[in-house]
């Protein structure tokens, strides 16, 4: 397999995958350069690019000029609870539309799927005001509400519960098994690899999303690291080297997780595109 | 089925009912009545005064065209960059497969690292690149200030490639080997294979990505509010971000309303035809 390319071919195919790899890499290798710097070398007139001496100090200095603990804390909370929220909903509603038969079930599935086309911006103006109203603006469970369950989601699911054999759930009823019990039982255990990547997906969208919390929080201490890092950039925008520590902590929980899961994430990314 | 798991069903789908209901039906329905509306809480009913003010508003039709520009610039070169990137990973190569993850990675970053340091690197004086092109002798630009928009295009598509390549991989690695190979033995080269072969049975994908891009270009927000700030002179002015200044700045929640409305329909007519190109383009073999 590996010797059918022409040695020219390769070579010029090597050279291409490293240029691209480079302008890839390059810039967030320069990130966490530029986090080690001392303030003096971001503003070197020669460019640093790599610093002397790496200045773990930076990291505490954040933490002590923006309450970044309460950003971190925020991000878990309203990530974690999101994501918690989609693994208990969105097979549940999967389940339903996969295996049981009802009056208005089509309709009730174009209507779900209709959401898939009513981007995050149509939402953002009233549900303000709706949170405004419930006095949910600059709280957690604000920030979290309107991502509860999704219509993708619940799609991934059903497709990956209508595979399962209508016998074993005929069969779990003979024996007496509620409901609940056999999409617990039965149901769940079927679909573990997807709901790794439907938890994965969820919880690092999530974790980096920028629009709702920024419309949706009043005061810093509520924000999340997305937001409460670039409005700490806007506010100290010569500190960069400051900015770039606060970078690397919002990246280094997806990046672990990749590292560890890179196969889940793949396979998440081509699910997407199935029709 | 009996009753009784009809009954189930709908029990089980009762907390799904209520988050769509409030969480996105509600919203459609109020989007729509605010459009008629003005006001910081959008409860002075002014008729079409809002679509009126848009057909001469020419802040927003400049923020139209911006994004316009911005979603087939960012659309184009996805699709391009991505599909040629597919095509160079799916090549027999040594270490193919760390590039593959490796090129994935901007696009798990949050769009507010990626503007951030963009930002940075940009920054005609303190910016990286043009300290390093300045030392190596190179003539240094002001990225933002000359070229503000096809600057965002690009960092936009240094963050999505991977994922588009991912995609197409997927798609090509769909199409059966024996088609290349008895195409081969026709005597086809690789240039006719690629353009007979492969291009025309990845179109299902190719349309996926297309709308997946033009949705998401539409909807860019923080490219314009993190690295230019819509500036210089409005010529970044993202649609959204225009929207969300009219509505948390201005504090006009009914204009807002409108706006975002007429967006609305702008992406569902734009999804509507790509599907019908997209429809009669696809082949079987």
């Amino acid at each position: 397999m590996l010797n059918r390319m022409s040695p020219a071919n390769r070579v010029v195919s090597y050279l291409l995958l490293t240029v691209v790899g480079a302008v890839t890499v390059l810039p967030l290798l320069y990130m966490l350069s530029l986090a080690l710097q001392t303030e003096a070398e971001t503003l070197s007139a020669d460019p640093v690019l790599w610093p002397e001496s790496m200045q773990f100090g930076n990291f505490q200095e954040l933490f002590e000029r923006a309450p970044f603990g309460s950003f971190i804390l925020n991000s878990l909370i309203v990530a974690g609870g999101i994501t918690v929220a989609h693994l208990v909903f969105d097979p549940l509603v999967g389940y339903v539309f996969a295996k049981f038969q009802f009056p208005l079930r089509n309709t009730l599935f174009l209507l779900l799927l209709a959401t898939l086309m009513v981007p995050l911006f149509v939402r953002m103006i009233p549900l303000y005001t709706m949170m405004s109203n419930l006095g949910w603006i600059n709280t957690h469970q604000g920030l979290i509400a309107p991502f509860l369950m999704d219509a993708f989601g619940i799609f991934l699911m059903r497709q990956f519960i209508q595979p399962i054999p209508d016998d074993l759930i005929q069969a779990a009823r003979i024996d007496g098994a509620s409901e609940l019990r056999i999409y617990w039982k039965v149901i769940l255990p079927q679909v573990k690899p997807a709901l790794a990547v439907l938890g994965l997906f969820t919880f690092v969208f999530q974790w980096n999303e920028f629009l709702w919390p920024l419309v949706a929080t009043t005061t810093e201490d509520m924000r999340t690291i997305p937001v409460g890092l670039t409005l700490f950039n806007q506010e100290y925008f010569t500190l960069w080297h400051l900015t770039a520590a606060g970078s690397v902590l919002l990246f280094l929980p997806t990046a672990v997780l990749f590292l560890l899961t890179q196969r889940y994430f793949v396979r998440g990314i081509t699910l997407s595109g199935l029709k | 089925m009996s009753k009784r798991y009809a009954l189930t069903a709908y029990l089980f789908l009762l907390p799904a009912f209520a988050f769509f209901g409030v969480m996105y039906y509600t919203p459609i329905v109020n989007i729509i009545t605010n459009s008629f509306r003005t006001g910081p809480r959008a409860d002075t009913f002014t008729g079409f005064d809002n679509f009126t003010r848009v057909v001469s508003d020419q802040a927003v039709h400049n923020s139209f065209v911006v994004t316009l520009i911005f979603g087939a610039g960012t659309t184009i070169g996805a699709i391009v960059i991505g599909l040629a990137l597919a095509l160079l990973v799916d090549k027999p190569l040594r270490g193919r497969v760390v590039f593959r993850a490796a090129l994935l990675v901007p696009y798990l970053t949050s769009i507010a690292i990626v503007g951030l340091l963009w930002r940075n690197i940009l920054d005609p004086q303190l910016g990286i690149l043009n300290r390093v092109l300045d030392s190596a002798g190179l003539p240094t630009q002001a990225w933002l200030n000359t070229n503000p928009l096809a600057t965002i295009i690009g960092v936009t598509l240094w963050m999505n490639v991977g994922y588009t390549m991912v995609l197409f991989l997927a798609g090509l690695q769909g199409i059966p080997e024996t088609y290349r190979e008895a195409a081969t033995i026709d005597g086809a080269n690789a240039w006719q294979r690629f353009w007979r072969i492969t291009l025309p049975l990845l179109a299902p994908t190719t349309l996926f990505v297309s709308v997946m891009m033009v949705i998401s270009g539409f909807q860019a927000f923080a490219q314009a509010y993190i690295i230019t700030g819509g500036g210089p002179a409005d010529r970044t002015d993202l649609y959204i971000f225009h929207v969300f200044n009219v509505a948390f700045t201005a504090r006009d929640f009914g204009y807002a309303s409108a706006l975002s409305f007429l967006l609305l329909l702008v992406i569902i007519a734009f999804t509507v035809v790509q599907l019908r190109i997209g429809r009669r383009g696809e082949v079987q073999y």
